[in-house]
């Protein structure tokens, strides 16, 4: 039976390409997620992404001027 | 705001000839890395030079880590004075690259390219079988991770979106 990309990707063939990603450290579910999107879809995924982390790292950095300026 | 979607959507509704590489190339191919910057390689005829020009200009594009309060006048000449740019833009960072180490100019990735819907216009996403060739030829450990994404999708054997 022929197995689909994401199930190659969920459950792969010892000595594969695949199996050497996920003993990486490459999240193969990630991929198997995204295959489910078409490439335009992945771009647009991929700026929110972007965006939702430099939110983050404001954040970050606001908190940490926060408690420096409490602590002086 | 990030916007390398809308930015690829302006450089292929202007018409200009480019391919996507790097970082949302691999993304494309269904990759979970996250980049804040579009890699393009370019076709450097003064036309197509004109044409990615009139894209970026309206971003207010500037070199990156250019000194704060210098002025900078780009147009498409400052293009004629160099091959590869890495540019901030209100839209994001781009990098312009003459050439993919490993893989050529513009016009050699374009037959390694699969030409990609941007939401009514195509623009060319570089192969995976071409990405590995170039982060193979560029060698760098930071790419090491990208590789194996790029094997793995490679030999999942799935480079379109599943439906």
């Amino acid at each position: 039976m022929n197995r689909t990309a994401r199930q190659r990707l969920l459950d792969p063939k010892p000595g594969s390409k695949i199996a050497e990603a996920r003993d990486f450290g490459i999240d193969l579910t990630m991929l198997a997620e995204n295959l489910r999107y078409t490439p335009a879809e992945r771009i647009k995924r991929n700026d929110q992404a972007a965006n939702s982390m430099l939110k983050f790292e404001e954040a970050v950095r606001n908190a940490k001027a926060s408690k420096k300026s409490k602590t002086q | 705001m990030i916007n390398l979607f809308e930015m690829a959507r302006r450089f292929a509704e202007a018409e200009a000839k480019f391919v996507i590489v790097g970082g949302i190339a691999i993304r494309g191919h269904g990759g979970n890395y996250v980049t804040e910057d579009l890699d393009i390689c370019y076709s450097r005829t003064n036309d197509d030079l004109k044409k990615i020009a009139s894209v970026l200009a309206p971003l207010d594009p500037r070199p990156r880590n250019f000194q704060e309060g210098l002025p900078y006048v780009f147009d498409w000449t400052t293009l004629q004075h160099g091959t590869n740019f890495t540019f901030e833009t209100s839209m994001g960072d781009v990098d312009l690259l003459g050439e993919v180490k490993g893989v050529g100019n513009y016009e050699d990735l374009v037959p390694q390219s699969l030409l990609v819907d941007f939401d009514g216009y195509s623009a060319y996403l570089l192969s995976i079988p071409a990405l590995i060739t170039a982060k193979r030829a560029a060698g760098r450990p930071k790419d090491e991770a990208g590789l194996k994404v790029l094997e793995a999708l490679q030999e999942a054997g799935k480079e379109e979106g599943e439906q």
